[in-house]
């Protein structure tokens, strides 16, 4: 059958959402092939299944990614792709224990430190990005959309940078209490 | 006790103590995975993303390092501060030890019907 693409976004601090949504798919009969591009998901259909689906995120070397994913697959997860640093896998789902990639809460905190991480590195970029007011005296009124837009993109950077910041608290807290779903 | 230089590095918790176990004699992440599993009869269990940081982060700290490879497995040992920590932490389970058995009011309570269920 011919694939299937599907168009839908997910900001970086909803990847669980994006993995119950992949799970939701897979359980109607569409299993994630490949992710042509962000927001655009490509679909095989096929037999609806009971998956589990966890995004990493990862930025390794190509010689240490052999090694991380030769680990992932010993362990059962099927790799399927990987856009920007995020990285999908799917695990089958036996019984009704759930599999996961990260056991505790410490391990999955470095998940979200290395996505943030790489917004903060950014975020000063953007900001000198935005285009000064002298740069619209000299430029024209049609700046304006461009100091608009630039501007929208560090407030959304910033709020990126927050939600991520209060899922590591939570993370932080549940491994304080000792509590780990 | 050659304690003081490996202060920052203790306690290892359950899981780091398993890996650094395992590692005494080389294996690669998923032969410590199962290991890990088995030597704790099924109470420390190890996902691979977890397992991936920790095994990174042990090396960063030169408490094991890499022996080889087996396809595209990294095979990991213990290095002689590895091992070294690895005493240490066992002789802090011997106090903790120590100090349980030998607290005869903790093994009167149980027996009391005391105790918290």
């Amino acid at each position: 059958m011919d694939s299937i693409k599907k168009f839908k976004w997910f900001w970086a601090w909803q990847d669980e959402k994006e993995e119950a949504w992949l799970t939701k798919m897979a359980k109607e009969g569409l299993h994630l092939e490949s992710m042509p591009f962000p927001c655009v998901y490509q679909f095989q259909p096929g037999e609806p299944g009971d998956y589990v689906y966890r995004l990493d995120f990862q930025t390794l070397r190509a010689k240490d990614r052999d090694s991380y994913l030769q680990l992932f697959a010993d362990a059962g997860w099927e790799h399927i792709g990987d856009l920007g640093g995020w990285v999908y896998f799917r695990h089958i789902v036996n019984g009704s224990e759930i599999p996961d990639i990260y056991s505790d809460p410490k391990s999955k905190m470095g998940k979200y430190q290395r996505i943030m991480a790489i917004l903060i590195v950014f975020l000063p970029i953007m900001i000198i990005l935005i285009p000064q007011s002298r740069d619209l005296e000299r430029y024209g009124s049609w700046y304006i959309i461009f100091e608009i837009l630039s501007g929208l993109l560090v407030l959304l950077f910033s709020f990126a940078i927050i939600q991520l910041f209060r899922r590591i608290l939570s993370l932080k807290r549940m491994d304080e209490s000792g509590l780990y779903k | 006790m050659a304690q003081k230089p490996n202060n920052k590095l203790l306690p290892l918790t359950e899981a780091t103590f398993y890996i650094l176990l395992a590692l005494v004699n080389p294996k690669h992440g998923y032969a410590v995975m199962q290991e890990a599993e088995e030597v704790s009869r099924g109470t420390v269990r190890l996902a691979p993303g977890t397992i991936y940081g920790a095994l990174t982060a042990l090396e960063a700290s030169k408490l094991i390092t890499m022996v080889g490879t087996e396809g595209r497995r990294k095979i990991y040992q213990v290095t002689e501060l590895g091992k070294q920590v690895l005493r240490d932490q066992i002789h802090r389970y011997q106090i903790m030890l120590e100090n349980a058995v030998d607290n005869n009011a903790l093994w009167a309570a149980s027996t009391s019907g005391e105790g918290v269920s």
